[in-house]
C-alpha cells in the first residue's frame, strides 16, 4: 500500500514538472501592466487592433494568414491575380516566388525580411510582444525594428488584441470547444462508472468474486 | 426485479456506446466535409469591353469554368429550339456568364462560332458525347437533359459580376 | 433477420469460437494490479495515433515551403474540427510514450523479462526504439523551429563517432549523417524521406512488432503480481469478462485524463516555438528535446567527451536490451525482492531525475549531477548481477522452495 502511493505520488510530480509546470526550466519574464493586458485580451478590441496594425505595422510585416501583406507587395498588381486565382491567403510558395523583388528589396533596407506575424502572438505571448513593440531596443538590442509605437501603450494592447484574434480560435468558438470538452470528458467518467456497476453483477452472477 | 435493473444497465451501456461512436464519428464527418474556402461565394469580375463580339471567354467562379458570352449588337440566331428557358432568363443581354459544364455528364463544351456538323450557326457543343446547346445554353441536341447553368450575375455599365445578384438572381 | 444474418456469418467466420478461445478460455491470474493495464492503454493509444494520422495526411504537405501552412493554417484553422485531430495527435504522442514508460518500469518491477519471456522484453525493446524513431520523425513534420532545429541536432548525433580516436578518421558519423538527411543540409529530401517514414515504414515495423509482442504474451500466458506462474487449468479468471471490463474502467479514467490535455491543456505539447516557421540561419534560443529523450539528452550532455558521451547514450540503451540476461536470480516479481525494490527505486529516481537535469541549462552544476545520476542509472544495471548471485546463493541454502 505504502509502496503503491510511493510510485503514484512520485510518477504524478514527475509529470507535473515535465508536463505543466517545469521550475527547473529556464523561463523568461516580462511584465505587462494589468489594464493593457486587458484590452491586449479582450477580442473586441481586434478590429480596432486591425486597423492599426495596417496603419503602423503593415508597411513591412505581412499577416498572411489574414490576408494582409505588406506595403510594397500590395502595390503590386500581381496581388489581386493571384489572390483570384488562389484566393485571398497566398499559398506560400506562389507568394515567396512572385514578389520576392518586393522581399528582397525590403531585406536590402532592413538586413532580413521583416517575418511574418501570423503566428507570432502563439510564438512570443502578449506580454513580450507589448515590451518589445513598445520599446524594441531594450528587448533585442539591435534588432531592425524601429519603435513606431513608443509612447502609445493602449494601441499596442490593441495590435496584440488583433495578433491574438488571428492566432486564436474566436470567443464563440472556444466556448464551443470548452463544451466539447467538457461532455467527452463527462461522458468517459459516466461510462466507467457504468461498466464498474456492470462488472460487479456480472462477476456477482459468476461468483467470482 | 433483478433482471430487469440489469436490463436497463444493459441498454445504458449500450446506448452509451452507440453515443459515443456517434461522438467519435461525427467530428470525422466534418473533416471530410468540403472545406469552407470552397464553398465561399467568390465573387468574379469580367470586364465585357474587352471581348470580341461573338467569343467567349473562360473564367473560374467556385472553381467551376463558367463561359462569359459577348453577343454582337442585333444578334439573331435562328436555330433549332427544343426550350428556351436560358434565352428567356438572359434575353437582351449582350454579355452575361454560364457555368461551363454540360449538364450530360460534366465536360467542358466547346464555342463554335462558326457552326459544327449540321449545325450551320454558333453553337456550343460536347465534344465528349455530342451535345449541342445555343448559344446562351439551351441544349438542342444530343444528350443533355438540360440547358447549361446560369449563375447569378449582374451587368455594372462594361462589368460583369459573376457570383452577385443581379438581371439572374441565383443559379438557375 | 439480424440474429439469422449473425449466425450465417459466424458459422462461416468461426468468430464467436475465436472469442471464445482468446477471451473467455484465456485466463488471467485473479490478482493483477492497475499496472497491468499499461498495455491495454498503449495499444488503444496507438489506435488514436493511427487514426488521427490517416486524418491529418490528408490535409499535411510534405513540402518545406507548404508544410507549416499546410499545418498552422489549413489544418488548425480552416478545416472544421482538424485542431481537434491535430490536439489528439500531438497529445497522442506524448501520452503513448508515457504509457510506454511506464509499462517498461512495470515490466521491470515484475519482472517479467524472465524466462519464458526474455524475447517479449526485446521485442518490446525494438517497439520502444521504433516508437522513438517514430516520434522523431513526426516531430520534423509541422517544419517549425524546434521541428528543424530538433532534427538538426538529431542528424548531428552520429558525427559523435567521428571525435574517437582511431575510427574517427573514417568519417563514419559524417557519412551516416548526410546519409540520415540525404544531403548536406535539412531540406526538402529530408522532409519527403521523414515523412515517408513516419506515415508508413516506421508504423508498419511497429504493427509486426506489436503483433508478435501480443503473440508472445498469448503463448507465454501473463505474470502475476507475486511472481508465482498459475496453474492456468484450476486457478485464473475467465479474461473476458473479468479483465477487460476492469481494464475498460481504466481505459475510461485514461482517456478522460487524455481529453482533458486535448481540450484544455496543448500548450506543452504544441510548444510556442513550434509556431514559428523553420529558419536555418538563427536557432531557437532554448532548444532541448521532447520529455521522452530528456533523460539520454542528460546522459550525452553530462560527460565531457562528445565520443564518450555517445558511447554511455548507447551503453544505456543496450543495457536496457540486455536486461533479461543481468537478471538471472531465481526470484520473482519485486514483492519477494528486497534488495532489488531498493535498486529499482534507485532507477526510476535516476531517470526522472535525468529527465529533469535535461530540460535545465547547462551549468556546471547541473553537469556534476547528471553525471551523479548517470552513474546510479547504471548502478542498477550493474548490481543486477551481484543481487542475483545474493539471491540464488539464499535460494540454494532454503533448499529452492520457489518464490512463496
Amino acid at each position: 500500500m505504502i509502496k503503491t502511493i510511493f510510485f503514484t505520488v512520485l510518477t504524478l510530480a514527475f509529470f507535473y514538472i515535465v508536463w505543466i509546470n517545469n521550475i527547473f526550466a529556464p523561463h523568461e519574464k516580462y511584465e505587462m501592466p494589468p489594464e493593457h493586458r486587458m484590452i491586449a485580451m479582450d477580442y473586441k478590441n481586434a478590429k480596432e487592433g486591425r486597423e492599426l496594425f495596417i496603419q503602423n505595422c503593415a508597411s513591412c510585416h505581412s499577416v498572411r494568414y489574414d490576408a494582409i501583406y505588406p506595403a510594397q507587395v500590395q502595390a503590386n498588381p500581381m496581388l489581386k491575380q493571384l489572390q483570384e486565382k488562389y484566393g485571398k491567403v497566398l499559398p506560400r510558395d506562389v507568394y515567396e516566388a512572385v514578389f520576392m523583388n518586393d522581399l528582397n528589396s525590403m531585406k536590402e533596407s532592413y538586413g532580413k525580411i521583416p517575418p511574418d506575424l501570423s503566428t507570432i502572438y502563439l510564438v512570443k505571448g502578449p506580454e513580450y510582444l507589448y515590451n518589445f513593440i513598445l520599446e524594441p531596443q531594450k528587448v533585442l538590442p539591435g534588432t531592425a525594428m524601429p519603435p513606431v509605437m513608443t509612447g502609445r501603450p493602449e494601441d499596442t494592447a490593441k495590435i496584440i488584441a488583433y495578433l491574438m484574434s488571428v492566432s486564436e480560435p474566436s470567443p464563440a468558438e472556444k466556448a464551443k470547444r470548452n463544451i466539447m470538452g467538457v461532455v467527452t470528458i463527462g461522458y468517459l467518467i459516466v461510462m466507467g462508472i457504468l461498466i464498474w456497476i456492470w462488472r460487479e453483477r456480472i462477476l456477482k452472477r459468476m461468483g467470482l468474486h | 426485479m433483478e433482471t430487469s435493473r440489469r436490463d436497463i444497465l444493459g441498454f445504458a451501456v449500450g446506448g452509451l456506446g452507440v453515443l459515443g461512436a456517434i461522438g467519435v464519428l461525427y467530428p470525422i464527418v466534418k473533416v471530410l466535409s468540403p472545406s469552407q474556402a470552397s464553398l465561399a461565394g467568390a465573387k468574379v469580375e469580367v470586364d465585357v469591353s474587352q471581348i470580341p463580339d461573338l467569343h467567349v471567354r473562360v473564367v473560374s467562379w467556385k472553381g467551376k469554368p463558367v463561359f462569359v458570352v459577348k453577343l454582337p449588337q442585333g444578334f439573331q440566331w435562328n436555330g433549332k429550339r427544343i426550350n428556351d428557358q436560358n434565352a428567356k432568363l438572359l434575353q437582351g443581354q449582350d454579355a452575361y456568364a454560364l457555368v461551363a459544364v454540360c449538364t450530360h455528364l460534366g465536360c467542358v463544351p466547346l464555342w463554335k462560332p462558326q457552326g459544327e456538323g449540321e449545325f450551320k450557326y454558333p453553337v456550343f457543343h460536347c465534344p465528349c458525347h455530342g451535345g449541342f446547346y445555343s448559344p446562351w445554353g439551351d441544349n438542342i441536341a444530343g444528350p443533355p437533359p438540360r440547358p447549361l447553368y446560369v449563375p447569378p450575375q449582374k451587368r455594372e455599365g462594361n462589368k460583369l459580376i459573376i457570383g452577385e445578384e443581379g438581371f439572374v438572381k441565383e443559379l438557375t | 433477420m439480424i440474429g439469422r444474418i449473425g449466425r450465417w456469418f459466424d458459422e462461416r467466420g468461426k468468430l464467436s469460437k475465436l472469442w471464445q478461445s482468446q477471451m473467455v478460455d484465456y485466463k488471467v491470474p485473479k490478482n493483477l494490479t492497475f499496472p497491468y493495464a499499461f498495455g491495454v492503454m498503449a495499444t488503444v493509444a496507438f489506435l488514436i495515433q493511427i487514426i488521427s494520422g490517416i486524418f491529418l495526411v490528408m490535409y499535411y504537405q510534405p513540402n518545406i515551403h507548404t508544410a507549416f501552412d499546410s499545418v498552422n493554417y489549413t489544418i488548425m484553422k480552416e478545416i472544421p474540427f482538424m485542431w481537434l485531430i491535430r490536439h489528439i495527435h500531438a497529445a497522442g504522442a506524448n501520452f503513448f510514450l508515457a504509457i510506454v514508460y511506464l509499462h517498461i518500469f512495470a515490466g521491470i518491477y515484475y519482472n517479467a523479462y524472465k524466462k519464458p519471456r526474455e524475447l517479449t522484453w526485446i521485442v518490446g525493446f525494438f517497439i520502444y526504439f521504433v516508437l522513438l524513431a517514430t516520434a522523431l520523425s513526426g516531430y520534423l513534420l509541422p517544419w517549425g523551429q524546434l521541428s528543424y532545429w530538433g532534427m538538426v541536432v538529431t542528424t548531428e548525433i552520429p558525427t559523435s563517432i567521428d571525435s574517437a580516436p582511431i575510427i574517427g578518421k573514417l568519417k563514419i558519423g559524417e557519412t551516416i549523417s548526410v546519409w540520415m538527411k540525404g544531403g548536406y543540409e535539412l531540406g526538402q529530401i529530408t522532409l519527403g524521406r521523414f515523412f515517408g517514414l513516419h506515415i508508413w515504414l516506421l508504423p508498419l515495423i511497429l504493427l509486426g512488432l506489436v503483433g508478435f509482442h501480443f503473440y508472445l504474451i498469448r503463448a507465454h500466458g501473463i505474470t502475476s503480481p507475486d511472481g508465482r506462474e498459475i496453474d492456468k487449468k484450476k486457478e485464473g479468471v475467465p479474461f473476458h469478462p473479468y479483465m477487460t471490463l476492469k481494464e475498460g474502467v481504466y481505459l475510461m479514467v485514461y482517456l478522460a485524463i487524455f481529453f482533458f490535455f486535448v481540450f484544455f491543456y496543448m500548450k506543452h505539447f504544441l510548444p510556442a516555438d513550434n509556431y514559428d516557421p523553420a529558419d536555418p540561419f538563427k536557432t531557437p534560443a532554448h532548444i532541448a528535446p521532447e520529455w521522452y529523450l530528456l533523460a539520454f539528452y542528460a546522459i550525452f550532455r553530462s560527460i565531457p567527451n562528445k565520443f564518450l558521451g555517445f558511447v554511455m547514450f548507447s551503453v544505456a540503451l543496450l543495457l536496457l536490451l540486455i536486461l533479461p540476461f543481468l537478471d538471472f536470480s531465481p526470484l520473482r516479481s519485486t514483492r519477494n525482492r528486497p534488495l532489488f525494490f531498493v535498486m529499482f527505486v534507485v532507477l526510476v529516481i535516476s531517470s526522472m531525475a535525468l529527465t529533469i537535469l535535461g530540460s535545465m541549462s547547462p551549468t556546471p552544476t547541473v553537469a556534476f549531477l547528471g553525471l551523479i545520476f548517470t552513474l546510479t542509472f547504471v548502478s542498477f544495471f550493474i548490481s543486477l548481477p551481484i543481487i542475483s548471485i545474493l539471491e540464488l546463493r539464499k535460494y540454494k541454502a532454503e533448499g529452492g522452495s520457489k518464490n512463496d
